[in-house]
């Protein structure tokens, strides 16, 4: 049975995990974010990270250094940095964009993080310690509408954004200030900051709601408002499989092992897919079991126990408040 | 106020439009495509429907520029699809694919763009059933593809 | 003619469902505003195919869609002159207090009699489902509201005009 909780009669947009799953991150269409502490079944809310003055768009837990960044439709981010009494203080991040953020990301090794906006660009921050601040490089082109998606490779160098010009595309955001030069990948070989590695889309049309790297960074798969999920290994980049589904489109998609992907959205229900190279199937539907309405529209699957290799349990959160901890292997 | 803020002729240029940065469809090759008229005729004559809805809903002319070629290809499948009687659609939908289903649902709602009497009531009949077949995602396709029939 | 009146309905119903699949999404074109994307039109890219739906050529729907939000505009069968001013009349009663109604549009669109504008956040705060049943039985009712209204009139007609020929 998946563990559910009901965080009351809000629309969840996102949500992000701490490392050891004790904490929780969300957000809704108010301006903050609210933190809890989950033991079980358990949640309780303990804070509260205000200074937006718009919907929170996107949140990030970073693993390791455990820093929350987050953004916001007021055009900005925030890095969030826990101090010793329990408390968050924030730092400022030059964003430099001009309409909202709509989704961040932390890199691999954390030391930077990625925003998507509706400025048609992605803005690329690393720490500038001589200031105490964040700051951006952008990627604009051939960006042609809002980035509504990120995902980094696990080179800590490449990364994929989707976009509501119906594309995927793989970008380099290879930041010489804070890294070394990147060795070549089955992606590309020359990686300077901005450089277009690939640019993919499913054929139709439909804007692409979410992308997401497999473990080791070969394939990358998306999913796009015309109920479509595609997977493409970056070995033969011209060999697009998509699956045409049946069902409503797919709003968030996260690898759970080498072939094996959990894609869900609009149709509430989460669902496993296996991409052998040549094709997608689909492996089995996670049941709801709940009174149908299908309201339950699910905003963003994440890892909770494993990892993209090896996943053991998923989480999703809706637009009815509700969070739910899947099993992978749940009947 | 002064007298030229009455001249409100400069509204009239939408500056959005000239953004460089602004989405523009991908202009793909005008390739004249369509579904071989003569084969379906044969198949209609002959009473095949089934054969004849097959061939009508393959090779879509979704990639040229060419209006008329269009019309033509939307002229003849409303042809096939009037030749249905509502008894014979399931056994007819359950020989198309995935793609054709998501054809043949781009040429209903193309038909219901130019109602008449009879049609609409065949048209409704036949979206029921490809809804049945290709589902909801079917309708998402036709709703998100840039290119049309 | 009544047996068309349920496949209509129907494809109403799948076609407003997959087109209420609706996102939070602010502006591309103005800093820091959320717009309904169907109504201002700047991105081409965010706007879906409007789709039709016709029961006959005077009965029809069509359905505008967008990144954020919905338009569906409704053509109500007006049989004769009194069916049109009742029509109208009534639709325009409804618009007047639009605001009552949240997902109703002040004016409709050219061509139709009256229009709904759904954006996500109607999405967020109810049900989709009930918002596809209410738009469907608004669809259903409105025929049937319309007839009962003729007949009132025309009773009330007939009733009068026999009140004053008592007189002769």
């Amino acid at each position: 049975m998946p563990e559910t909780h009901q965080f009351g009669a809000i629309a969840i947009y996102t949500h992000s995990w701490n490392s050891n799953r004790s904490s929780l991150a969300l957000s809704s269409s108010s301006n903050i974010v609210d933190l809890y502490k989950v033991s079980g079944a358990n949640y309780q809310k303990v804070n509260v990270l205000s200074a937006h003055t718009q919907s929170v768009t996107g949140i990030d837990w970073a693993p390791k250094s455990n820093r929350i960044v987050t953004c916001s439709a007021d055009r900005n981010a925030y890095v969030w940095t826990q101090l010793k009494d329990g408390s968050w203080k924030n730092t400022m991040v030059i964003l430099r964009i001009n309409r909202a953020a709509t989704c961040v990301k932390w890199s691999p090794q954390e030391d930077k993080f990625a925003v998507g906006s509706g400025a048609k660009a992605v803005s690329v921050c690393y720490f500038d310690s001589s200031n105490d601040w964040w700051v951006s490089k952008h990627i604009k082109k051939p960006i042609r509408s809002t980035v509504t998606c990120l995902d980094w490779h696990p080179n800590n160098i490449l990364l994929a954004a989707g976009s509501s010009d119906f594309k995927a595309r793989v970008f380099s955001a290879y930041v010489k200030d804070v890294e070394e030069k990147p060795g070549q990948t089955i992606w590309g070989t020359k990686m300077p900051f901005g450089n277009l590695m690939a640019e993919l889309s499913s054929g139709g049309g439909g804007w692409v709601h979410d992308v997401c790297f497999s473990g080791n960074g070969d394939c990358l798969a998306w999913v796009g408002h015309d109920s479509s999920l595609s997977v493409v290994n970056a070995n033969s980049l011209s060999n697009i499989v998509t699956f045409k589904t049946s069902y409503l489109p797919f709003y968030s998609c996260v690898w759970v092992s080498l072939n094996r992907l959990v894609a869900a959205g609009y149709n509430c229900e989460p669902m496993l897919f296996e991409f052998n190279g040549k094709n997608i199937k689909l492996v089995k539907k996670y049941d709801t079991k709940e009174e149908t309405g299908g309201d339950n529209v699910i905003s963003k699957v994440t890892i909770h126990t494993g990892t993209k290799e090896q996943c053991k349990k998923f989480s999703t959160t809706g637009l009815d408040g509700m969070i739910t901890v899947w099993d992978i292997d749940a009947k | 106020m002064s007298k030229n803020t009455r001249d409100a002729k400069f509204r009239a240029i939408d500056v959005d439009k000239y953004d460089e940065n602004n989405y523009i469809d991908e202009e793909t090759e005008d390739v004249q495509s369509g579904p071989n008229e003569s084969e379906v005729i044969k198949h209609l004559n002959a009473a095949r429907n089934e054969e004849a809805l097959k061939l009508v809903l393959t090779n879509p002319p979704l990639a040229t520029k060419n209006q008329a070629i269009k019309d033509k290809c939307f002229q003849l499948v409303m042809r096939v699809l009037t030749s249905f009687r509502t008894s014979d659609m399931d056994s007819a939908i359950k020989t198309l694919d995935q793609q054709k289903i998501d054809t043949l649902m781009k040429y209903i709602y193309r038909g219901f763009e130019t109602p008449s009497e009879k049609t609409c009531s065949l048209l409704l009949a036949w979206h029921e059933r490809a809804v049945a077949a290709g589902g909801l995602g079917s309708i998402m396709r036709v709703l998100t593809d840039r290119k049309h029939v | 003619m009544a047996t068309t009146l349920r496949p209509y309905l129907t494809a109403v119903r799948h076609t407003l469902t997959a087109a209420l699949c609706l996102e939070n999404f602010s502006s591309q074109v103005v800093e820091r505003h959320n717009k309904p994307e169907v109504e201002v039109r700047t991105s081409k890219e965010l706007l879906l195919t409007p789709v039709y739906i016709s029961r006959n050529e005077k009965e029809r729907v069509l359905i505008e869609g967008s990144v954020n939000a919905l338009r569906i505009s409704i053509a109500v069968k007006q049989a004769d002159d009194l069916e049109k001013i009742l029509c109208h009349k009534f639709m325009r009663f409804m618009m007047m207090r639009a605001e009552n109604f949240f997902i109703l549009r002040r004016k409709p669109i050219e061509g139709y009699d009256i229009s709904f504008l759904v954006t996500n956040f109607h999405t967020e705060q109810m049900y989709k489902h009930k918002l596809v049943d209410f738009i469907i039985n608004f669809m259903e009712e409105i025929d049937k509201e319309i007839s009962d209204m003729k007949i009132a009139v025309n009773s009330r007609a007939r009733f009068s005009a026999e009140e004053f020929l008592k007189r002769f």
